[in-house]
This record gives C-alpha cells, structure tokens and sequence, in this order.
C-alpha cells in the first residue's frame, strides 16, 4: 500500500440535491453526502469494515451523467451536466463518487425505501426498548423516529430467537433485537483477526452465532458492541448497570499501554460505569481492547488512599507535607533516590524532574518499565502510558528501569537513606523488611506492599480524577481529562509535588496545571506555544514517531 | 474420530478440484460426509474445518444453510416429497401424508394444502392444528425431517425438485420418482430404480423444433460418449478449436441468443464483457441450479445428453478464455451429478479435456460442484459464493459483476445448462444461420416447461415465439383436463408475473388475449410478465388464488437467504398474510398491505430475487384481487399483544387473526415453516 501519493488529488464534480460539489477521488458516496450535510441512515455500513450492502437503509435515487451517442456528457441549460436518473434507487455505502454523478438522498422515493426497510427491521423486532441497553444510543430508535412510521401494521407473531445468550465472557447476544448487519462479523474477521462469529440459520431465521466449541473470546469482543447499531450485542459487564443518557461523557485517554488509545468514559455521580472508544485515527481507529475498557473498577476500590498519613497516624496536608520535607531536608543529596513512574502526566514529570533538581539527586532515580508481548493489533510492547515523557523529563535513562537494581542496592547497603515512591518499591528489586532501612515518601492510590512502610503516605489522584498530558509512544501528546473526582482527601499528583518543592524552599507560584504546562513549556522548547488546551480533543505530534512497532501501530490504526 | 480410507481418499480428491481455495471444497466435503454417515455430526463440522483450515463457524454457516444436510441421522430410506405449486397441485400434501402413514411416521409437519383431490371434489379444504402451526413460527427454516420409529424410514418436504412436468414427484434417497399416485404410497418405499434415468421414447409434437434437446427421448439413444460420437458429436468441438476465440464471439453475438437461465441477457453482449489478455484467469460456470418452480429442462439435458453440454461449454471455455469451469448443479439432482461426472471421465478419456486438447493447444478442465437445496445460488453471484464455499448470499453490483471480479475475483461467466448447449448449435450452423430461427431480437428454440391444470404436461422445444400460449396449452399440451377452463397462467417460472384468462394485452397497438401471446421474451415482457426460464404452469378454473399465492409465497419465504433486509423480513411476512387470510382470519386492509410489502421488496434487494418473490404478490393481487378481499373480511383487529407476553395470556384471550380448527381438513395442515 505503500505506491507513491500522487501530489494532486483529482476533484470530482457531484450533484447532491441539486447542489453542485467538488469531491475527492476515492470518497464514498455516503461519505460525500454526510459532507454535504446530507446524512444517509446506515446499518451495516461502517467506514473501517468492508460493505457487504445488506441493509438496504442508505438507498438513494442515483443517476449519472447523461451522454450523447459519441460518449460526451450533454450540458444542460445551467452548464452543467444533465443527469439520467437511474429508476430504481441504489445503495450509497459500496461506490465511491464518480464525475458528474448526481444523489437524491430525500426523495420521495427515497422516503419511501427507508420506511419501507424501518418497517422489515421492525416486524420481528421485540419491544423491549424499555429494558434494552442500547435505548438512548439506539439507532432503529433513532432511524424510526427520523425514517419510520409511528404505527405497526403487523398482525403475524414474531420470529422467536436465542435470548441472553452469552457468546464469550464479555458480550451477551439477544437474537430478536439484531437486524443481521453482519458488522460484528466482519469486525471479528477483518479487525480482530478472529473468524470467530458467522450466521446460521436462513431467511427471516438467520442469527449469529458462534460455534459451540469457540467464544467470542478475543481481548477485541466488546468492539462489537460499540459498533452493534442495537441491542443485539451488550456488554456483559455494562448490562443493565445504568440507561445511557444519564452518563456523564468525557472525553480522555486511555493509560494502559502507551498507545494512549482515545476514549470516552462514561460516569454518573462519581461512578464509572463504562469506557469506550473515541475515534482517533492517528492513534487507536475507533477500536479498544477489553482489557483496557474494563480496567477500571481498581478506582473506585474502597480500599483507596484518602487521608495523608505519618507513620500509619493520619494527618493534614500541611503536616504530612512539611514532615516529608524535614526527611528529604535531612538526607545528604547522594543519600536520596526516587523510583518515579511512567504513569504519571507531563505535568507530574517535570515537576518531578524539578524536585530532582532541588534535591540533587544524580542518577538515583528511575521508571518501574512494564512490558508485555504486542498483540499485533493495538497494543503494543511498552504497557506504561508515558514513557516516551519519563525519557523527555529523564526521569530515567535511555534504558528505562536500568538503574533500578543500583537502587535496590543502595538500599540494602543502606547508602540510600531515603526514597520517594511513586511505584511499588518491591517490584523494583526491594523486600519489605529491607525496605524498612530507609526511610520512604509514597505517593499513591491504593495500599501496596510498600505503603505500610512509608514514613510519608500521600494519596493521590488515579488517571480519570485528573488533568493533564501524556506522550504516547509514537510522539503523540495527548490529554487526560478529569471524569470523576478524587475520594477523601487524595489530590492531584501535581499538587503534591508542587506543595512539596514549596516546602523544600522553592516557592514557585504554580496555582493551575495551566501554569504546570505553561511552566513546562517555557522549559523544554518541545512544549513551544502549547498549552493544555491546545492540545484538543484529539492530540497534537510532539515528537517524531522513532520505533518501527509505533509506525505500525499507527498504520494499524488507520 | 477414524474416517475410513476410502472415504478419506474421496476427501482429498475432491479437494483437488479447487486449485485455488481449498474453502470451496465445503460443499463437496459434507455431501461425502453425509453420504457415508448419513447426517453431518458436530464432529463432522469441526473434522471438516480442520481439514480445509478453516474455522468451525465457517462450515456450520453452511450446515445451517442449505437444507439438504442434516445434523440428525435421518431414517435409512429418506424421502423428500416435493411441496412446491406444480405438485402441490398434483396432490402432493395427500401424498406425503400418505407415504408418512405407510412408513408409521406419527405427524409430519404440515402446511396449506392445495390437492384438487378426487375429480369433482368440492373444492379445496384445509385444515389446521393449532399446536404445529405455532411450532412452526419458532422453527428455522430447516426442513422438520420426521423419522419413523424403526428408524427406517424418513420423510422431509422439501421445494421444487424440477420435475414439474411429472408432478408429483419425490424422491427416495437419491432415486426419483415421477407422477405417484396416491395409492402407489406404500410401494415408493421399497423403489429401486429411478424415473430420471429411465429410458424412455416419445415422439416430439408436430410444432416443435428440436434442437438443444434432438436426443431427448430418442430412440436408441445412451448418454455414453460412444452414442454420442456416433452422432457426429465433438465435432463442433474440432470446429471450434480451429477458430479463433473471438471469431466464436462474434458468432454467438450474431446469433442473438438470449440466456435461458431466467433474465434473457444477450449472451455474446456477456461474453463481451471479458476483455481478453487480462492478468487474471477467466472462469466458466455451468448455472445447473435449475430450481425455478415450473422449469425442468435442464435436468433432461444432464441426463440424457451431457456430453452435448460438455461441447457446448468446452467451446465457450475456449471462447472466453477460460482453463478452469464448473458445473455447478443442484444437490437434488443426485443422479445427474453422477452422469456428469461420468461424462466428464469419458470427455478426459478421449482428450476432449485436459492438457492440449486434441493436439490443438488448449487447455481445460471441468468439474462438477453439487449445490444442497438453495434456491438463491441460481442467482449468479450468489452461486459463485457459494462456489467458494460459503453461504450463498449474492453480491452487490456493482462492484461485483462476475464479468470482473467473479469467482475468486477474477472475470467469470455464469451461464445456463441450455444457454451453453445452444453454443455448439451455433457454431455448427453460424451466428447469422441460428438467428434465422425464431423471431428478431427473440432467435433460436426455447424449451417450454408446461406443468400444472394440463392434459400433456411436459417439455416442448419450439422456435422462440412460433407459437401461441393457446396452441401451447390447447394444441401441444392437449388441452385442459375435461370440463375446465383456464383461469391463469404463469408463463415463466412462478416468479414471473401470472396472467389472468380474460385479460386483453396491448402489444405493438394491438390488443390480444391471453391465448394469443406469442411465447418470446418480448412480447410476453410487454405483457407485462417475462419469459424467464420457460416454466409455464397453467391453472384452471377450480384453482383458489389465495392458496396458489401462499404456496409461492412458502417458497421464497423458504429460499429467501437473509441478507438483505426487505426480502429476509419481507417474503415471511407476506406467507403469512396469506397464511391468515386461509386461515380465515383475513382482515379487510390484508390485500393492500400485501400489496404494499411487495412493493416495498421489489427494487430495494440486492438480487432480483426481491422481484422473484414480490411480482407474485403484486400480480395474483392486481389480476385476482375479487378473491383476495373474499377472504380478508374481517375488522382490523387491535395489535396484538407483544410477543413477550406469557403463553397462559393467550390461551385466555385468543388472538382473533389467529387460526382456530381449519374446516373439514382433509389435509392436516399447518405451514412447514
């Protein structure tokens, strides 16, 4: 695929409802009316998936231009082409836009075509919206009240089929609600790689259905949902949780690899009910693996840090604070190390970055790297959301996690008398009882086995409760937005680190992650004329793309 | 699981006829599987996936989709009795209730009936049992196969199986037998010899031509190469090769000659569409899914004179350029898979195929590929679907014209067994000479399937438009039965659009009535039917539309694939609009909603079996609408209550649309789907 981009794009003259446009070669029809504000109903058609037209819902009256004998379009009175209007209407999602084309997407034929396909879909559809998860964001609800009629002129019984059944660990399928799109299908074969879901049965019969010795287990399953039109295919864990328009959308970014896959997530009153993607197509597409969907519920564990603690006693921020501050004072700066984290934000990094200065550490200071086996479709090697920053902010060196056994070591040999953890320490080498010899500055979420031995306990802000940047492998910066807030008394990261440089001395007039980024970004001239807002909803390239598997995560993507 | 080595050494030759794509052994690997094992098991599904490496679901889409395979052992004596119009005309209900009760099969499922019964019978009574007609709304389309309890015997109802002209007809295993009469029930359980295969000799009519089938009923006639030879046969073939491809081209394309498969498309403008030199191979397909209700001629072709079709294609391969052909044949014409390959060993015997074929340079091969009882692959694009091993659901066009990306995506020609026979006819007398018979624009013969209310049911070959339907019916078929008169006909395959006795056409200025149609493509297209495969059923004056209607309307609601929307949800819809109205629950907006179905189907599908289906409708209704609304006469009724709601609610408060006991059934019958 890789053939020369030819340098001029020809541009195709198409008529669309009697308005003349101007498309790009190689633009699908329905793509083209959608540009031209005419939106085509669809079931089936999807932009990354091949279009097999079965459900005849973007028919469109089509013509083309009309020629004389000697094949020369003939030019009507306005100059333009005349159009011969071909009689019978014609699917939009399977041919691109062709010269002189012309497209009647409100007819009334065309009118016709689509009550007449609403009302089949409908026939045998149960009337179930009232408990189907997919009303509110249902698009036979949305395409009836546009397309349909208000009344049923069925009088026959409906076709009965498998109900709740449940087609792998994560998605349920209700036969009666699916209209036969075959798009799960196709994503399964074409996406996933996973010819795992086909029809059986014929005729009005016709249903999906796996084998009986397979499931719809691939860690992409829940894509179907998203991409199902209905209530067909539900997520096993999002059923029956909460009616989708009472949910608050934000729009962030997934912190699970370093793909940084665009999401939104989906909560009502400081709970999260469900992640899904958000279309991105230089990062993830519009697809998601489950595993990052789902990795979630850990945020509203209640077992979460809420309160700074002192040695085990609970106190307040200032005092928490301060005290952290006296033990880092008290250490010689070779005396004093940090194993930071990989998932922390831009902002967190570079003030980090800050109190390494003002401490003076020399490379005593680390990433906790996290690794895995690439899936070949999105999710790639580096399973920590912002390495490429730790490096930007050399929280760590070209080889991440390399310094960490000389840590643990100086641990042991008690040359290192203080440590401020952002990570687990004793998944960086270090046991319990050894970690006891120093003395330690955590900063995290949830209790670990480090955190009943941290002289210093600061409860912090997980990945949906705050603000901020990433930089995901491929150099692309990207924003995390708040969807929820902390629990108790946790704060964001940012404000901890800049509470805590305050305290060692260094005041410096931080009162926004604005003024973080602002801060940041008069420092490292890769952050020039940026600021959080900037970055928008999609992300801005930061950094070129250096690793071969970011080239192709992102061609994956596409 | 230990596959006999026998069975395995069919396997993996059946493999070897698919160079390309191991996946289009599907359909092959289950016929032998079932054939040895007698129904294909869930190991079967998963031992097949395996061996063609593909997924399980792949080869269970098939299982669930084409209806000859069973995934329950069958009894050992199988019988499938033909349920479609020209039989069930024939008396086909009575007959498969009457072998059910020979073989002490308890209840086969059951349907609407259409026996006229005994002669003077008053009229046509059905019956129905509440309990299997609501079965019948939760089964899929899956034939219900009933078994005896000995487990000898089993009986399916199964669509058309092409032998209209015979009617009824069933077959036992892979033997065929034709005109069974009721009392003959019990005796078609021990048949051992096959009516397709007997020889037989009849004289042609007076007004026919025979051309394509000279050798039908001939005497002394075998369908072995050596009668054939002896005939002059083959030598089209010498002819042909000493041409150049384009030259025959240019001939069929002078020759006029129009596909017999159904839609009429100028065959040479077809061929036309492969543009020689291309970097891909071109195929060649033999569309022998002949399944159009009312149309059997094909099936005498293959049987009794294949080696003419393998000339016939062998010659278009050359002209088209293609190496590699199929015959894709139906999967109830058992026996002629089996001719065909003889044939075909016969035709590689004596290097009529293979490498260098009679020391000329060319290079060709042919296999037989057995359908499994879906309509739909009669449809090009869905045939080349299910060629390559998958469910049969047509493609959209564009871009999928088989002309350019066909099977495997590469340039293919889909034609029909008669289209191709006509090939070598053409080339033995000359584009220009063929088209001398016939009409302009109509030439050559046309092989006219009658079936139905007629004295001599039966195929006719006749020049294309030398006769008239009333000469057709009156003078070759023999008239009507004694006593009767013509109320309708459908002049080419039940989906083309019935004609009413009575009605006057308007042709080129003048008005003719029914009787004096000409039969070619183009006069009966304006009278606003088709020609279509030729299938011509006739229905007298004791024929109930309604019941005719449903009967059709079962069929495409049966054959329908499920992929497009409007005629998935559309043909079951209107079988059962029909349904109710015979049930007596027809309610006074039922034929204007029937009406508006049909209209909403045709045109918006992806194939033409949209039309297929939806120009019954259409036309029983505009041309008998009197009877339609005699039988949708009550209140429209208040909606019915969702489909959730429990069982005990309707026993309580029965549906009023809904049928109770049918009158005085002499059938059971409640629909089979």
């Amino acid at each position: 695929m890789s053939a020369a981009v030819s340098t001029e794009i020809q541009m195709l003259n198409v008529q669309i409802d009697g308005v003349w446009m101007q498309f790009p070669k190689g633009t699908r029809l329905i793509e083209a009316c959608s540009q031209a504000q005419k939106f085509i109903p669809r079931y089936c058609y999807h932009p990354k998936l091949s279009s097999p037209g079965n459900c005849r819902m973007c028919l469109v009256e089509l013509g083309m231009p009309k020629m004389t004998p000697d094949r020369k379009p003939v030019i009507g009175a306005d100059g333009k082409p005349e159009i011969a209007w071909i009689p019978r209407p014609q699917i939009s999602c399977a041919q691109d836009v062709s010269e002189g084309m012309g497209v009647r997407t409100n007819s009334p034929m065309v009118q016709e075509c689509r009550q007449g396909v609403m009302e089949f879909l409908l026939i045998n559809h149960p009337l179930d919206c009232p408990i189907c998860d997919q009303a509110g964001e249902c698009r036979l609800q949305e395409f009836s009240v546009e397309y349909g009629n208000a009344g049923s002129r069925f009088l026959e019984r409906k076709v009965k089929k498998p109900k709740n059944i449940e087609l792998g660990p994560r998605v349920t399928l209700d036969a009666e609600r699916c209209v036969l799109c075959s798009r799960c299908i196709r994503f399964m074969k074409e996406v996933a790689n996973d010819d795992v879901l086909g029809f059986v049965d014929r005729g009005s019969f016709s249903t999906i259905a796996c084998h009986p010795d397979r499931q719809l287990d691939s860690n992409y399953s829940l894509n179907t949902v998203d991409i199902c039109p209905v209530g067909a295919l539900t997520s096993s864990d999002f059923r029956f949780k909460m009616r989708v328009w009472f949910l608050q959308e934000t729009k962030t970014i997934d912190v699970n690899d370093g793909l940084g896959s665009n999401i939104t997530v989906g909560a009502r009153e400081s709970t999260i009910y469900r992640i899904t993607p958000r279309e991105n197509n230089d990062v993830n597409g519009v697809w998601l693996p489950d595993s990052h969907r789902l990795n979630f519920k850990y945020i509203q564990d209640p077992k979460r840090l809420k309160t700074p603690m002192v040695k085990g006693q609970p106190v307040d921020w200032r005092s928490a604070v301060s005290i952290a501050a006296q033990i880092l004072k008290a250490c010689p700066s070779e005396s004093v190390a940090m194993i930071a984290s990989a998932r922390m934000t831009n902002e967190e990094m570079f003030l980090c970055a800050r109190l390494i200065d003002a401490l003076g550490i020399q490379k005593q200071h680390d990433i906790l790297p996290r690794t895995g086996e690439p899936d070949g479709i999105l999710i790639p090697a580096d399973r920590n959301p912002n390495t490429s920053g730790a490096k930007l902010f050399a929280l760590c060196g070209s080889k991440p996690g390399s310094r960490l056994q000389r840590l643990a070591d100086g641990v042991k040999s008690g040359k290192i008398k203080a440590l401020i953890c952002f990570e687990d320490a004793t998944k960086c080498g270090l046991s319990e009882a050894e970690l006891a010899k120093c003395a330690v500055i955590a900063i995290d979420l949830l209790p670990n086995k480090t955190t009943p031995h941290a002289d210093v306990l600061l409860p912090s802000s997980g990945w949906v409760e705050k603000r901020g940047s990433l930089i995901n492998l491929n150099g692309r910066l990207q924003r995390l937005n708040r969807a929820v807030n902390p629990p108790g008394e946790a704060r964001d990261d940012w404000e901890i680190l800049r509470d805590l440089l305050a305290s060692l001395g260094g005041g410096n007039g931080l009162a926004s992650i604005e003024d973080t980024f602002k801060a940041m970004s008069s420092e490292y001239a890769e952050f020039a004329n940026l600021s959080l807002s900037k970055i928008g909803d999609l992300g801005v390239q930061l950094l070129q793309p250096k690793t071969e598997e970011a080239a192709k995560a992102v061609a994956a993507a596409k | 699981m230990t596959i006999p080595a026998e069975l395995l050494s069919k396997i993996d030759e059946a493999i070897t006829h698919y160079p390309v794509s191991k996946r289009s052994a599907s359909l092959p690997l289950l016929h032998l599987w079932q054939e040895h094992f007698g129904f294909v098991s869930d190991e079967a599904v998963t031992w097949i996936a395996q061996k063609l490496e593909l997924q399980p679901i792949n080869v269970l889409e098939l299982v669930t989709f084409y209806p000859m395979f069973r995934r329950v052992p069958a009894g050992k004596t199988h019988i499938r009795v033909c349920r479609t119009l020209s039989c069930a005309m024939a008396g086909s209900y009575a007959l498969r209730d009457a072998i059910a009760e020979a073989a002490g099969i308890a209840s086969p499922p059951t349907g609407h009936a259409m026996n006229e019964g005994e002669a003077g019978d008053a009229g046509h009574s059905h019956g129905v049992d509440k309990a299997a007609h609501t079965d019948v709304h939760n089964a899929g389309h899956g034939n219900p196969v009933s078994v005896s309890p000995d487990g000898k015997y089993s009986i399916e109802f199964v669509e058309c199986l092409a032998s209209c002209g015979s009617a009824p007809v069933a077959m036992v295993n892979d033997l065929l037998k034709e005109n069974i009469a009721l009392k003959d029930a019990a005796a078609l359980l021990g048949l051992t010899r096959s009516d397709a295969i007997l020889p037989q000799v009849k004289a042609p009519h007076p007004r026919e031509k025979r051309v394509v089938f000279k050798n039908i009923d001939r005497e002394g006639w075998q369908n072995d190469i050596e009668t054939y030879l002896n005939d002059g046969g083959y030598s089209e073939l010498k002819k042909a090769l000493a041409m150049k491809p384009d030259e025959i081209v240019s001939e069929v394309k002078a020759s006029g000659l129009r596909g017999r498969g159904g839609a009429g498309f100028p065959c040479g403008v077809k061929w036309g569409f492969i543009k020689p030199g291309g970097l891909k191979p071109t195929y060649l397909i033999c569309n022998a899914d002949e399944s159009e209700p009312g149309t059997f001629k094909d099936r005498y072709i293959i049987h009794q004179d294949p080696h003419q079709l393998l000339e016939g294609m062998i010659i278009s391969c050359f002209a088209v350029g293609a190496k590699l052909a199929y015959i894709y044949i139906r999967g109830e014409f058992p026996e002629g898979a089996q001719i065909l390959e003889k044939a075909l060993a016969e035709a590689r015997a004596r290097n009529f195929l293979g490498k260098n074929i009679l020391g000329l340079g060319f290079d060709c091969e042919i296999y037989v590929h057995r359908g499994a009882g879906a309509y739909i692959c009669g449809e090009e694009t869905g045939l080349i679907e299910s060629l390559e091993g998958k469910r049969a659901y047509p493609r959209i066009k564009p871009p999928y014209f088989p002309a350019v990306l066909g099977l495997y995506q590469c340039p293919t020609i889909v034609n029909n067994v008669e289209t191709l026979c006509d090939v070598k006819h053409i080339v033995k007398m000359g584009g220009a000479e063929y088209a001398k018979i016939g009409r302009p624009n109509n030439t050559g013969t046309r092989i006219l399937c009658v079936s139905g209310d007629v004295q001599k049911p039966g195929y006719y070959e006749v020049e294309v438009g030398s006769v008239t339907m009333g000469e057709l019916i009156n003078d070759i078929c023999g008239g009507l039965k004694a006593g009767r008169t013509l109320k309708a006909v459908i002049p080419g395959g039940s989906s083309a659009k019935v004609l009413r006795a009575g009605e006057k056409f308007k042709v080129k200025d003048m008005e003719i009535a029914l009787e004096d149609i000409p039969m070619d493509f183009d006069t009966l297209a304006a009278c606003g039917s088709m020609a279509g495969s030729g299938g011509v059923i006739v229905m007298d004056d004791s024929r109930d539309m309604v019941e005719t209607l449903n009967n059709i309307n079962e069929f495409y609601a049966h054959e329908s694939c499920g992929q497009c929307t409007p005629c998935r949800e559309g043909s079951l819809w209107m079988k059962k609009i029909t349904d109710r109205m015979l049930d007596g629950g027809g309610v006074s907006r039922d034929p204007a909603v029937l009406k508006n179905v049909a209209d909403n189907i045709a045109g918006k599908t992806i194939c033409a079996f949209g039309e297929a289906c939806s120009w019954p409708t259409q036309s029983f209704l505009a041309k008998f609408g009197e009877e339609f609304a005699a039988r949708a006469q009550k209140p429209i009724p208040p909606p019915m209550p969702p489909e959730y709601t429990p069982d005990e609610l309707e026993k309580d408060a029965p549906i009023l649309t809904y049928p109770g006991k049918r009158d005085n059934g002499v059938m059971g019958a409640a629909s089979t789907r």
